[in-house]
């Protein structure tokens, strides 16, 4: 029985299955909010599904003159690490599976070996467009990736702890938003930036470069590219949610505090004009600024008593 | 050896930011780019040989079909081409029936690139708001002409369809509404800062570069150039109600915006001036079958600038020459002036502030 | 300078209680305009057999067959594939016998038969469908011929 837990818990519930479904169930909810948003109907509720098992069941082309392995591995890789990190954030409102002191680190670290070998995928081909969407990807990575880590280490400074469990604990009585707006902020937009969302989808503008990195993916390697971003988007709202909306206690808080943020989130991917490259790394490095100000005040005032 | 090499992006004939085909090759340095080379031609369909074995009046269909944006203006510029050459003039009536139809074209194919030019920015929500807007003077023109696209509204000697007051009212109301909408874009446009950072500085062509390149229509306007055809050399029934020329000097993509959605409002004023001041009488005269034997030439302002028609007949009941030249050809020369030096992120919005039509272009 | 961010916002929160303004066709429809070109339709009675209609038809999608001319009996053998809608014809026709219905505009199907049509009183196609088969020999593209 020892061993079937943790299998059941990797494979099922909450990671493993259950957190894919709720990802494309999550970007169906966001495909359909910015739909609403933009006075369309937008898709059915089974189109992220459908598109996934379509590209699951078809042929992957592997283009000449590339590394192979690299091209199949990489979408592996990518879901592998989103899988993972998923594990150590409190799913559904239940503890995380696993825990340890800096797990934090851990799971933003995974999150980016996702982003990262999105860039190595695009970087293998020989893809014009894809080199120039690798290149991208990478600019954007170490743009948002700072000021990103620095809006989830605020509540972990004032909660005292690397541990997510632990901070998702302190949190439940400590509404963080209403101390540390700006790092909400900054990590909602660096959410959107990590997924590559309007106005930060510069790395995959289609009317640019295409689909960027991903150009010359088509089959199986796709829809695992696309299972890892739905992932990630769980994930990141997970970590959102209970970093700054007052922690996740509950199956009922989980949905309601991940679904509000994704609202919020829909509406800025629809109020903006793309961001050039140069113009996202800009933004961020005004961001990190701002956040190094919020930081230089929580020392100040002493930390905790926040 | 590898440094002398260059990295070319292209873009198109099949190319997501393109929805009708042309080659684009841009030479980049890192993100900036260096030079640009078009190569057009994809979309040729041999429109001009084939006017050649129809007759006038089949002509007229054939033609208007060259595009879907602008079909009237197809039409229109066909149209007084071979009344010119058969010395035939239309009813003033029609003429501002024809009039009416082209300024709500014009209407309808701003909108249009509003849209894609701001989805080419990424801008997808302003895209779908002015399409949805779109919708209204589309359901107008289904509603005066019969047809969403090729209105169809001309015939040699005249028009099909009369404006009673049910579709002056509808007019009316579709216009009344567009205007507000248009206030609300134009005020999107020229003051959001994720926009303007998008457009403003963008692809500047200043006046000399643009009568240097030669670009017409709202390209020139935007660059400090009045011209016209509605105002230089009045058709239909633009000398009874004259325009005024809405001129910018910045040349860049903001003034490109700015001149298009200014230009709407004008038309909006036009619009609503002729259907107020409708003449009376008839609305076709009697065309023979058989034109003169002759060379004309007409020039219409598209949505995009100037369409010019050159007619020749040796009069017989089908024309001998039709060439078109369309305003999308004149415009591609400023591609090549205004983007080396930007950003790879810019092109497809310099891209799109051409409006370039491919289907008009290529024939 | 005005500095905003953000300006289309009233027009996403209005949308965001409000239906979409998608039509959910073909589950909803509206009337279509009175002036819609939509299918062809013919008066035998009027009709005197000048064929004004099919000399300036773009597309060649109207035949008018003559029977028998004195007795005024003709065929009209309509291509609706071929059909631009353009209402050239309509123009043309000095007899009033011509009209594009404004009802009848759905006409996709997915075989080329229900294109052909032929209109004129029952006898009359009679008489020239039997004609048609009696000739065995393929009948002549009409764009080609």
């Amino acid at each position: 029985m020892e061993i079937i837990q943790p299998i059941i818990t990797l494979l099922f519930f909450p990671a493993g299955l259950f957190v894919m479904g709720n990802g494309l169930a999550y970007l169906w909810v966001d495909r359909k909010l910015v739909a609403q948003y933009q006075n369309r109907i937008g898709p059915r509720w089974f189109q992220p599904l459908a598109d996934v098992v379509k590209l699951l069941s078809k042929e992957e082309i592997v283009p000449t003159g590339i590394e192979a392995w690299l091209f199949n591995g990489l979408p592996l890789l990518a879901l592998a690490c989103a899988l993972t990190a998923a594990v150590y954030v409190p799913l559904v409102g239940l503890q995380p599976a696993w825990s340890f002191q800096g797990d934090l680190i851990v799971t933003v670290y995974l999150l980016s070996v996702v982003t990262m070998s999105l860039a190595l995928a695009g970087a293998n081909t020989a893809n014009r467009f894809s080199l120039i969407g690798a290149v991208r990807t990478l600019t954007q990575l170490f743009s948002y990736e700072a000021p990103f880590m620095l809006a989830l280490l605020g509540p972990a400074l004032v909660a005292g702890s690397w541990q997510i469990s632990t901070i998702n604990a302190f949190t439940g009585q400590h509404w963080l938003i209403l101390t540390q707006p700006i790092g909400c902020v900054v990590a909602l937009v660096g959410l959107m930036g990590k997924l590559e969302l309007p106005p930060f989808d510069a790395p995959e503008a289609e009317t640019e470069i295409v689909k960027g990195a991903l150009t010359e993916y088509g089959g199986r390697g796709l829809a695992l590219f696309q299972l890892a971003k739905a992932v990630e988007l769980v994930v990141g709202l997970t970590l959102i949610a209970a970093f700054y909306l007052g922690g996740i206690g509950n199956p009922i808080e989980f949905f309601v505090k991940t679904l509000a943020i994704l609202l919020v989130l829909a509406g800025l991917q629809s109020l903006f004009a793309r961001f050039r490259i140069e113009q996202t790394a800009k933004w961020w490095r005004f961001a990190a600024l701002l956040l190094l100000v919020q930081w230089l005040i929580i020392a100040l005032l002493g930390g905790k008593t926040l | 050896m590898l440094a002398l090499e260059k990295f070319i992006v292209p873009i198109g004939p099949q190319h997501p930011a393109l929805k009708e085909p042309g080659h684009f090759e841009f030479a980049v340095d890192g993100e900036t780019v260096t030079s640009v080379n078009v190569r057009l031609g994809y979309v040729h369909r041999g429109i001009e040989k084939a006017t050649e074995d129809r007759n006038w009046a089949q002509n007229l269909y054939l033609l208007e079909r060259i595009c879907g944006i602008c079909s009237h203006t197809h039409a229109l510029c066909y149209s007084l081409g071979v009344e010119a050459l058969a010395e035939v003039t239309a009813p003033p009536r029609a003429q501002v029936i024809r009039s009416l139809v082209a300024e709500l074209e014009r209407v309808h194919s701003h909108f249009l690139w509003l849209g894609v030019a701001a989805h080419e920015g990424g801008f997808d929500t302003l895209f779908m708001y002015s399409w949805r807007d779109r919708e209204t003077i589309m359901d107008v023109l289904e509603g005066l002409t019969g047809n969403r696209v090729n209105y169809s509204a001309n015939v040699l000697g005249g028009v099909k369809f009369d404006v009673d007051e049910k579709q002056r009212a509808a007019i009316q109301r579709g216009v009344d509404y567009l205007e507000e909408r248009t206030h609300h874009y134009y005020k999107v446009v020229t003051t959001d800062s994720t926009f303007i950072r998008r457009t403003r500085g963008v692809g500047t062509l200043t006046t000399a570069q643009a009568e240097h390149v030669g670009v017409i229509g709202p390209m020139a306007r935007a660059s400090g150039i009045a011209r016209d055809v509605r105002v230089d050399a009045p058709y239909a029934a633009y000398n009874l109600f004259p325009v005024n020329v809405v001129v910018e000097t910045a040349g860049d993509l903001e003034a490109r915006f700015v001149v298009r959605l200014k230009e709407l409002l004008e038309s909006y004023r036009l619009i609503r001036e002729m259907v107020d001041n409708l003449p009376p009488g008839d609305l076709t005269v009697r065309m023979p079958r058989k034109v003169k034997e002759g060379e004309a030439i007409s020039r219409i302002e598209a949505p995009r600038g100037e369409a010019f028609y050159f007619i020749k007949s040796n009069g017989g009941e089908k024309p001998e020459r039709v060439k078109v030249r369309t305003p999308s050809l004149c415009n591609f020369m400023s591609i090549i002036a205004t983007a080396p030096g930007h950003q790879l992120a810019d092109m497809p919005m310099i891209l799109a502030g051409i409006d370039p039509c491919f289907s008009c272009n290529d024939r | 300078m005005n500095f905003q961010v953000a300006t289309m916002l009233s027009d996403i929160l209005k949308s965001l209680f409000k239906r979409p303004i998608t039509e959910n066709y073909p589950y909803e429809r509206r009337s279509t305009p009175d002036r819609l070109r939509g299918q062809l339709a013919w008066n035998p009675e009027k009709c005197t057999g000048c064929n004004l209609c099919s000399k300036d038809c773009p597309s060649n999608a109207i035949e008018v067959i003559t029977i028998d001319r004195k007795a005024k009996r003709f065929v009209m053998e309509y291509h609706a594939d071929r059909c631009t809608y353009c209402a050239q014809c309509v123009q043309n026709c000095r007899f009033d016998c011509l009209s594009l219905s404004h009802e009848h505009w759905e006409l996709a199907a997915l075989s080329k038969q229900p294109f052909n049509m032929y209109y004129g009183k029952a006898e009359d196609v009679q008489t020239h469908r039997k004609k048609l088969a009696e000739s065995k020999m393929p009948k002549p593209d009409p764009v080609t011929a």
